[in-house]
């Protein structure tokens, strides 16, 4: 047996040991990564209804308020500082990407009926679950009903912005969320708001005309 | 495939590898050759959708067999860590999010491979070859405070050539580049992809 002594067992020792520190992390995978600061947790997620054909979404109306929602998802009266900046951005961003906006609807006359709702809304508490989130608007239409996705957890204060069809009672068209936003009480949150807002649509191309 | 399967082919790997070193070191002499690489990887394709950065951590290991002067098989068991911290939009499969996102890829190469020398023994011998068999892939995309992660094995291939540099008796130098396509394989949401990444690797072998 020709066994050449001692390199061959300097490598098998090295060997040896790299296989046991790759046991022991490999088993445990790596992911490197420094801790992240409060602004890198702000999230613009949008979910779009693969059904939907907005080419033929031409208008839209918008409530003048961000409603706010208690536990079981029903409206409460809790305005807060930023929401008619809120709103005023949708607003401009549906205009800029190909909407007209009808200021005051009316559902008996088909030239006065929006093609979409857009809604926005805040959550009062934090909703973890999959699937369809029910909710329901009445302001134009009584106790209309929809849902929303929830794929991941809505934090208090997480802004949605939906875009719900009047016609039918079904899912959002289109729903953006920004996380937990409207709770954030730090300086610039009005500009995060803005970026997030207009994020939501620049990551929507098939919403444009 | 669920994440304690997972760990058992990681573990089997480790432990058949372990067994062949065993083997190797009593084997007959310049039969076998081992080599211990540091490797770079290049992501390209879908796994560059995943992670654009260039990749400094990654190691390899080698057994080959000569079953005569000009070809060998052997297995090649690696680890490459590609990460990314982005802000760039990421495409789920009915919408978009973006923030920051921490995006780790853990690949754990386990393949079979042949290869042809160019060359004689203890001269510089150039090869070429193909390595077979998969990845034991680790896949997470965190962003905000949610995450996504999705573990599986997925086959797969890897040319490869390079070039070995013999420097004493039984210690020399292996340079080598190989792309490593995963045949099979989806994303952390659910989309089916192919990962592909070049790796560059440097390091040692013993009884060149």
């Amino acid at each position: 047996m020709n066994y050449t002594f001692p390199k061959k067992h300097l490598w098998f020792g090295l060997s040896s040991l790299l296989i046991l520190v790759s046991l022991v992390f490999g088993l445990q995978s790596c992911y490197p990564g420094d801790d992240i600061t409060a602004a890198d947790t702000d999230i613009v997620a949008t979910y779009f209804d693969k059904e939907a054909d907005f080419s033929t979404k031409l208008t839209f109306a918008i409530p003048d308020k961000v409603f706010r929602l208690d536990d079981e998802g029903n409206p409460i009266e809790d305005p807060g500082a930023n929401d008619q900046l809120a709103l005023n951005r949708i607003k401009s961003n549906l205009i800029e990407a190909g909407f007209t906006e009808i200021t005051d609807p009316d559902t008996t006359n088909p030239s006065t009926t929006p093609d979409v709702l857009v809604i926005a809304f805040a959550n009062q508490s934090t909703w973890v679950s999959g699937g369809c989130y029910s909710s329901w608007y009445s302001w134009y239409y009584p106790y209309y009903g929809w849902c929303y996705p929830v794929y991941y957890t809505y934090d208090i204060g997480t802004l949605l912005i939906a875009m719900v069809d009047p016609n039918e009672s079904r899912n959002a068209l289109w729903v953006a969320a920004l996380n937990g936003i409207l709770e954030d009480t730090n300086a610039g949150i009005a500009d995060r708001l803005t970026d997030g807002i207009d994020q939501a649509f620049t990551q929507s191309p098939y919403l444009y005309k | 495939m669920n994440i304690i399967k997972l760990k058992f082919w990681q573990m089997f790997a480790v432990f058949a590898l372990v067994l062949l070193m065993f083997g190797t070191g009593y084997s007959q002499k310049e039969q076998w050759y081992g080599a211990f690489t540091y490797s770079v990887s290049i992501p390209t394709g879908d796994t560059k959708s995943l992670v654009e950065e260039i990749s400094w951590r990654g190691i390899g290991l080698d057994y080959r067999y000569m079953i005569d002067r000009t070809y060998s098989i052997g297995l090649f068991f690696g680890w490459n860590v590609l990460y990314e911290r982005s802000t760039r939009t990421t495409q789920t499969e009915n919408g978009a999010v973006t923030g920051t996102s921490d995006r780790t890829l853990n690949a754990f190469p386990i393949m079979a491979n042949i290869f042809y020398y160019f060359g004689e023994r203890k001269s510089i011998r150039p090869y070429v070859g193909l390595n077979a068999g998969g990845y034991v892939m680790n896949q997470r995309f965190e962003i905000g405070v949610f995450a996504w992660e999705d573990d599986s094995w997925e086959w797969g291939i890897a040319p490869e050539a390079g070039v070995v540099i013999p420097v004493e008796k039984d210690f020399g130098i292996i340079l080598n580049g190989k792309y490593n396509y995963a045949l099979t394989g989806e994303d952390v949401f659910g989309t089916t992809i192919n990962h592909t990444y070049w790796q560059i690797n440097a390091g040692f072998v013993w009884e060149p």
